[in-house]
């Protein structure tokens, strides 16, 4: 099932954050400054990564020409939801590995994020968030589109209004682990909002089930 | 094998079908009516897509109202759709691999077994490993059929399978779905009329979401008799008013036209004819209208 899924998966799914990744290491690498270099790498493993899961969730699903012969058999639509968000966080947690590997040959510290683990929380954790938000919004609103833009918009206001967001809801930032990676409440953030992308999926799973909106 | 009792369902304020009650057995049965009738809302709350607003439906003694009884029924049916999207990128061995697996056909060995049966029912094992974005309408029909047969079901659904298709190819699928009717329950939804009389003994008619008819082809057929004449008159000369012309043959210096209808006071020159099950469609729908 999994191979299907990967092979009948959208093209530019599986590319264009293979791509985006060896921009963003052509980039770093061009630059010599070390300062500038962490700020590439942080802004693609915090901000990019995410912004391209939301986009791709938000097609992951419903943007698949046999849907209707999916619906008609007895595959369940948890299953379908995993295996194709699956597919899709899988080719991003491998281009975000493999550049922090690139960035690692180039010299490029990441330490100021914290260690390993914080690290990959501080990618993973919006990633996830924008994800659950981009496949919630296209089936919420039974259009793709609307769930690309709802997830972009959202990244675009947490972008604009850092400031606002951390003075008076500082557990909804997605972007503190890159950004504000010292914080007293990072951890405390980052579980409100991994518990809000579970909260999301579990919704998704609950409007797939009323699948015939999306026919 | 399948009983619909009370079956209505509305999508917001539009009523699709509307106290839809039915019988169907083992064979062929035909669904038909015009565009919009309900034909494909019917077809996905067989396949367990789409869920009625009120009423009960029984496949196999399994209630289509219960979740445990969507799957059980899902387990014993092949659907196809009528816009069948299908992957162009794959093969039709893997797709029809793919949807048995989908289906819950694990077993490796016998799942690439049935797929090469399937695809030989169909008439397509000479290009099993060729992509389906290079396959004609018919070739892509016939891969929605094997991937409908793939799980051997007792129920078949197919929707408007021959739409679109060239007559060669229609006759070759119509044959096709006959020779797979056996013990199976095979429901053809079409408008089509052709279609249904040459596969079907027992069918339906909807209209605006009702069943209009329900019985043989020569019974529906019969529903014209007596309302079915041809007249020859000059061209451009409009023949009787109220009826329905259902076809037209240019002759040398005249036009032969078929007609269907109520003509109380027929033209001397009328030939009352033989009803075709076409001709009984023509003159159900008009009654009804």
């Amino acid at each position: 099932m999994i191979r299907y899924a990967w092979i009948t998966s959208r093209r530019e799914l599986l590319w264009f954050p293979a791509a985006l990744a060896g921009l963003f290491v052509v980039i770093a690498w061009m630059l010599p400054h070390p300062h500038v270099r962490f700020t590439i790498a942080r802004g693609y493993l915090g901000f990019f990564v995410p912004l391209l899961a939301g986009i791709s969730a938000a097609y992951a699903v419903l943007d698949d020409p046999a849907l209707e012969l999916r619906f008609s058999t007895r595959v369940r639509h948890v299953s379908t939801l995993l295996t194709r968000l699956g597919i899709l966080l899988g080719v991003q947690a491998a281009c975000a590995l493999v550049f922090q590997l690139a960035a690692a040959a180039m010299g490029i510290d990441l330490s100021p994020l914290g260690g390993l683990a914080a690290i990959q929380r501080a990618w993973l954790v919006p990633t996830m968030g924008l994800a659950a938000t981009g496949l919630f919004g296209s089936l919420a609103s039974a259009q793709c589109a609307t769930g690309a833009f709802v997830a972009s918009a959202v990244w675009l206001v947490q972008i604009l209004m850092k400031g606002w967001i951390l003075a008076n809801g500082p557990r909804t930032y997605l972007f503190m682990g890159v950004l504000e990676p010292g914080r007293a409440d990072l951890r405390a953030s980052q579980l409100a909002l991994s518990l809000a992308s579970v909260a999301l999926l579990a919704g998704s799973w609950w409007l797939l089930r009323r699948q015939e909106r999306y026919l | 094998m399948i009983e619909i009792a009370g079956l209505s369902k509305a999508f917001g304020r539009a009523t699709a079908l509307r106290d839809v009650n039915l019988d169907i057995g083992p064979g062929m049965f035909g669904l038909l009516g015009p565009n919009g009738a309900g034909k494909t809302t019917l077809m996905r709350i067989l396949a367990g897509i789409v869920h009625p607003t009120v009423g009960s439906i029984r496949i196999a003694g399994n209630d289509l109202g219960t979740e445990a009884g969507k799957r059980a029924t899902k387990a014993i049916l092949g659907y196809l759709p009528q816009e069948l999207g299908m992957y162009p990128e794959l093969t039709a061995a893997q797709l029809v691999d793919y949807m048995a697996i989908l289906k819950g056909l694990h077993d490796r060995v016998q799942r690439r077994k049935r797929v090469r049966e399937v695809l030989e029912m169909v008439a397509l094992h000479d290009v099993a490993d060729r992509r389906i974005k290079s396959f004609s309408g018919g070739m892509k029909r016939r891969v929605g059929i094997a991937q409908a047969l793939v799980n051997d079901p007792r129920l078949l659904i197919v929707d408007e399978p021959t739409a679109g298709l060239d007559p060669e190819e229609r006759i070759r699928f119509r044959n096709l779905l006959v020779s797979l009717a056996g013990d199976r329950t095979v429901i053809l939804s079409t408008h089509i009329v052709e279609d249904i009389g040459q596969t079907c003994r027992d069918l339906a008619v909807l209209g605006r979401g009702r069943v209009l008819f329900r019985g043989s082809p020569a019974e529906l057929a019969g529903i014209a008799q007596g309302h079915v004449w041809t007249v020859t008159r000059p061209r451009l000369d409009e023949p009787q008013p109220g009826t329905t012309i259902v076809s037209m043959l240019h002759l040398a210096d005249a036009v032969q036209y078929r007609l269907v209808g109520s003509w109380a006071d027929p033209d001397p020159s009328a030939a009352p004819t033989p009803p075709s099950l076409e001709d009984g469609y023509v003159r159900l729908m008009q009654s009804r209208t």
